[in-house]
């Protein structure tokens, strides 16, 4: 044992103002007695030695003595050596992948390697540092360079294992630039991980140490789920895989918005994988489940409980239908035809419209009013706006005032170059708003009333350039994506962890939220470019609401093949070298001062008990008298 | 009541024993080393002047026709003192082991065995440098209640001074006899000095050493200021093992000392622990040693 500051012990010397206080202020009780006659002729042989006859077997100075003694040597920090992985520069990187969730060592992977990384700062050396990285999707630096026991340990205490896949390229560049901060020679990585490293690692600068987690290769996991509409339904496919030794029977239970649909026993070679297909399923949105558990009901399906289950969420396509009126309109049959998502029919003036209805009535040049029903309405050059808008002549003085910059209508919008020969006049009304503005009147305005989007371009299309620029195509993108829009988004076979999805609300800025599978909530104002989701980080089905309704449903699954097969890896590949398992190669110190320092409130608490007590260890039973009743005894 | 009437029947049938018998004045009922005047012949002796006539053998007289007078066993009365501590020291302990009521039934016993034996009974208490009162000297069994009385109303207090207090006794009693002293003996003056007194004028000592048991085994501990009862004399002292052992040692040496100084001077010593019951100490403990039969 040695000490970190051995100065503290000369505060050792503090026990003699106790000694001497002790002597100057000894409190004696009176007690009478017949004589003390006795007494005299017993002490006068030993009064010589009296100041130190009574500090003797004062207990409560003994205690005091001793606890100074604790004290000192508490704060001159004792310390063993014990060997431990690595010392110097250490640059620990923890690995937090899905496969850390492993219960095959209790509690579970990560807590073991947060124990053994707990460890490795437990006995940190004095001149050693500590840099401690959480290896994750996005590796964080959790410390840096740290001496500090308790910091590290909190920082320690705050990581969390994720569900998803983890980005070890980037965790060794972090690992990499720690290292240069430090000094080369003396710095060491640690991994603490159950392998599951991808072989095309970079090199690493310093001493590699590796640090196996994890004992157990038995996992079963739902690889794929995916659902696929056919002719004959609705088609359910799913895919178990045993990274395992042994070959495994499996109930799969298939459910339905949490009703059970199916359970279906399934055999599982070690080390291959088992199909299975439901066809004949609802054309009707729902959300699926495939969830494995053992046969018969017992608990321990397999280390990794995580890819047990899989989701998938089935949403039958939006139709898009749009039906244009025109006596022809080449320009707007070609660009309908060519936008996503739109199915368009074309309709000739007076023809009697299908009895189906649309989801966009596109008006061109209509001499008449149509009778269409409360549907979303795109009118091209009107002759009369019916009940929704008044028209009036023709005018020519289209030079352009305006376009509504920020009007989500006119993105990308570049009118510049639009001549316009003539357009209609229309009043525009309250509830309409102004996209494209001419001197003589309003050239594209849109807005929405009765419950129904209407647009409106008061030109016919032939009596200007614009179907010949650049802003054509965007201009009717735009309108069409207001008027009927798409889904607000897109994700049929579900995402994986850490994925991201495009959300577009559409129909202008409207605040959404997601609720991921714990129930958290994730708030964005969309625009019109829509949010992006990443927080794609747990398992399960999320929700997107907008407006209290819910927009739709997407499911986040692990589906890694990597990850699922948890076999802890008895030696990982980094650069060109095969780095082993670590033997504890060095030396590290155990201090000591935390068990002195309890011992020292201990002995606290047993000082004021016998002070309580007004106890002096003559009151107890002397040691010599015992030693003398103990050899009576015998 | 120091006593019960089954104590006093077994009180009745027993005697102090004097091994050196002192004369008394008037008729006892013990054997005398003088000759005297009581019913068993002894020897003769010739007849001077001065004899009583009444005791001369007329019968040998008439066949010798010379006067002798016959010499007979004399029985004296014995003269009793029983001296008790009654200082200040003395109130130590508690409920029965109470020294000075230990003391005074101890008094009590034996002055009833003197009264009832027809000797010749004294009972003085000793305070200070003088007896502060004293009882007789009286004879006869009709004298055990007063003498209950007595000691009943005393009270200890007061210093000891227990040489000076022996020698003015030992000057101020008429008839030297047998004397039970009753005492602690913590004395600082020592009672050795006193002893020589009592034993130069006559008197035959019984010396009964009373102690309280937490005079022997004191249950203190720590560090202490012991004031002395009688003089309020402070005494610092931290008791530990080491010190309580040497107490007991420092007590041991303390009545070997004073035993072995009355086995020279030809006293009787009788330590006792105040938790010996007073009648095994008075029917066992003293008959064994001669003192009583």
């Amino acid at each position: 044992m040695a000490f970190l500051t051995p100065l503290a012990l000369a505060l050792g010397a503090l026990a003699l103002p106790i000694l001497v206080l002790y002597m100057l202020k000894l409190r004696r009780r009176e007690v009478e007695v017949s004589s003390v006659m006795l007494w005299q002729r017993l002490l006068r042989d030993r009064e010589a030695n009296a100041p130190w006859q009574r500090l003797r077997r004062n207990l409560l100075l003994l205690l005091q003595l001793l606890l100074l003694a604790l004290l000192v040597l508490a704060l001159a920090r004792p310390f063993v050596s014990v060997p431990v992985v690595a010392r110097g520069a250490v640059i620990v990187l923890l690995d937090a992948s899905a496969s850390m969730n492993a219960a095959d060592v209790a509690p579970s992977r990560f807590e073991a390697a947060r124990a053994a990384v707990r460890q490795l700062v437990d006995n940190l050396a004095a001149d050693s540092r500590m840099s401690l990285i959480r290896v994750a999707a996005q590796p964080d630096v959790l410390a840096s360079g740290l001496a500090d026991k308790d910091a590290l340990r909190a920082a320690l205490a705050a990581a969390t294992v994720t569900q998803g896949p983890v980005d070890w390229a980037a965790a060794f560049a972090l690992a990499s630039g720690a290292v240069r901060g430090a000094r080369l020679d003396q710095s060491t990585i640690v991994i603490v991980s159950d392998g599951g490293l991808p072989d095309d690692l970079p090199p690493l600068p310093g001493e590699i140490r590796y640090v196996p987690i994890g004992s157990s290769a038995e996992n079963l996991a739902v690889a794929a789920l995916s659902l696929r509409g056919t002719g004959a339904g609705l088609q359910l496919f799913a895919r178990v895989t045993n990274a395992g030794d042994t070959a495994r029977t499996v109930l799969a239970s298939i459910t339905v918005d949490g009703d059970l649909l199916s359970a279906q026993q399934l055999d599982v070679p070690a080390g291959a994988s088992a199909d299975l297909v439901l066809d004949d399923l609802p054309d009707v949105p729902a959300a699926y489940a495939v969830a494995l558990s053992v046969p018969g009901g017992a608990e321990g399906l397999d280390a990794l409980a995580l890819d047990d289950t899989a989701w998938a969420i089935y949403q039958p396509p939006a139709s898009g239908r749009a039906l244009l009126v025109s006596p022809g309109n080449v320009f707007l049959e070609q660009m309908l035809t060519a936008l996503p998502g739109l199915q368009p029919f074309r309709l000739l003036p007076g023809a009697q419209p299908p009895d189906e209805p649309f989801d966009l009535y596109i008006l061109d040049s209509l001499t008449d009013t149509l009778a269409v029903p409360t549907a979303e309405l795109l009118v091209v050059n009107p002759s009369s706006g019916g009940d929704l808008f008044q028209v009036g002549e023709v005018f020519t003085n289209t030079q352009l005032v305006r376009v509504a910059a920020n009007d989500p209508l006119a993105q990308y919008l570049d009118w510049s170059a639009v001549r316009v020969l003539q357009a209609r006049r229309v009043s525009v009304p309250a509830w309409a708003r102004v996209v494209v503005e001419a001197e003589g009147g309003p050239l594209v305005f849109a807005g929405e009333t009765g419950g129904r989007r209407v647009a409106v371009i008061t030109f016919r299309l032939q009596d200007s350039d614009l179907p010949l620029q650049l802003a054509f195509p965007i201009l009717i993108s735009n309108l069409i994506n207001y008027l009927a829009p798409a889904q607000a988004f897109s994700a049929p076979d579900g995402l994986r962890v850490g994925e991201t999805l495009l959300i577009k609300p559409g129909g202008g800025d409207r605040a959404i939220a997601i609720d991921n599978p714990d129930g958290v909530r994730y708030q964005a104002a969309a625009t019109e470019a829509g949010v992006l989701f990443a927080d794609s980080d747990r398992l399960g089905v999320y929700t997107v609401v907008s407006n209290q309704s819910v927009l739709g449903r997407f499911a986040v699954n692990l589906f890694n093949s990597a990850e699922s097969a948890i076999r802890p890896a008895a030696t990982i590949r980094v650069g060109r070298a095969d780095v082993p398992a670590s033997l504890e190669a060095e030396v590290g110190q155990l201090e000591l001062w935390p068990w002195i320092a309890a011992a020292g409130v201990g002995l606290l608490l047993i000082e004021w008990w016998v002070y309580q007590r007004g106890a002096t260890l003559p009151a107890l039973p002397g040691w010599r008298g015992w030693f003398r009743r103990k050899k009576n005894a015998a | 009541m120091l006593f019960d009437e089954t104590t006093f029947r077994k009180l009745d049938r027993l005697a102090l024993v004097a091994s050196q018998v002192r004369a008394g004045v008037l008729k006892g009922e013990r054997r005398s080393t003088k000759r005297g005047t009581s019913i068993e012949f002894a020897d003769y002796r010739d007849y001077t002047r001065g004899d009583d006539l009444r005791r001369v053998d007329w019968n040998v007289f008439a066949r010798l026709e010379r006067p002798f007078i016959k010499l007979l066993e004399e029985e004296e009365d014995l003269a009793v003192h029983v001296l008790v501590d009654a200082s200040r020291s003395m109130a130590c302990g508690s409920g029965l082991q109470h020294k000075f009521d230990y003391a005074r039934r101890l008094a009590a016993a034996l002055g009833y065995i003197a009264l009832a034996a027809g000797d010749r009974l004294t009972v003085a208490l000793l305070r200070d440098a003088a007896p502060a009162a004293q009882f007789g000297p009286t004879r006869g069994r009709g004298q055990a209640v007063r003498l209950l009385r007595f000691l009943e109303a005393q009270t200890p207090a007061g210093a000891t001074a227990l040489s000076e207090a022996l020698r003015a006794y030992a000057l101020a009693a008429r008839r030297p006899g047998l004397v039970f002293l009753i005492s602690d003996l913590f004395a600082p003056d020592g009672f050795e000095a006193g002893l020589a007194q009592l034993q130069g004028r006559g008197y035959e000592v019984n010396l009964v050493h009373v102690l309280a048991p937490e005079e022997v085994d004191p249950p203190l501990a720590g560090d202490l200021r012991l004031i002395d009862s009688e003089t309020g004399a402070p005494q610092d002292v931290t008791l530990d093992g080491g010190l309580r052992d040497l107490y007991h040692r420092r007590l041991r040496a303390w009545q070997d000392e004073i035993e072995t100084h009355c086995l020279k001077r030809r006293a009787n010593y009788v330590p006792v622990t105040t938790d010996l019951a007073w009648d095994e100490l008075v029917l066992a403990q003293l008959r064994q040693r001669g003192l009583i039969k």
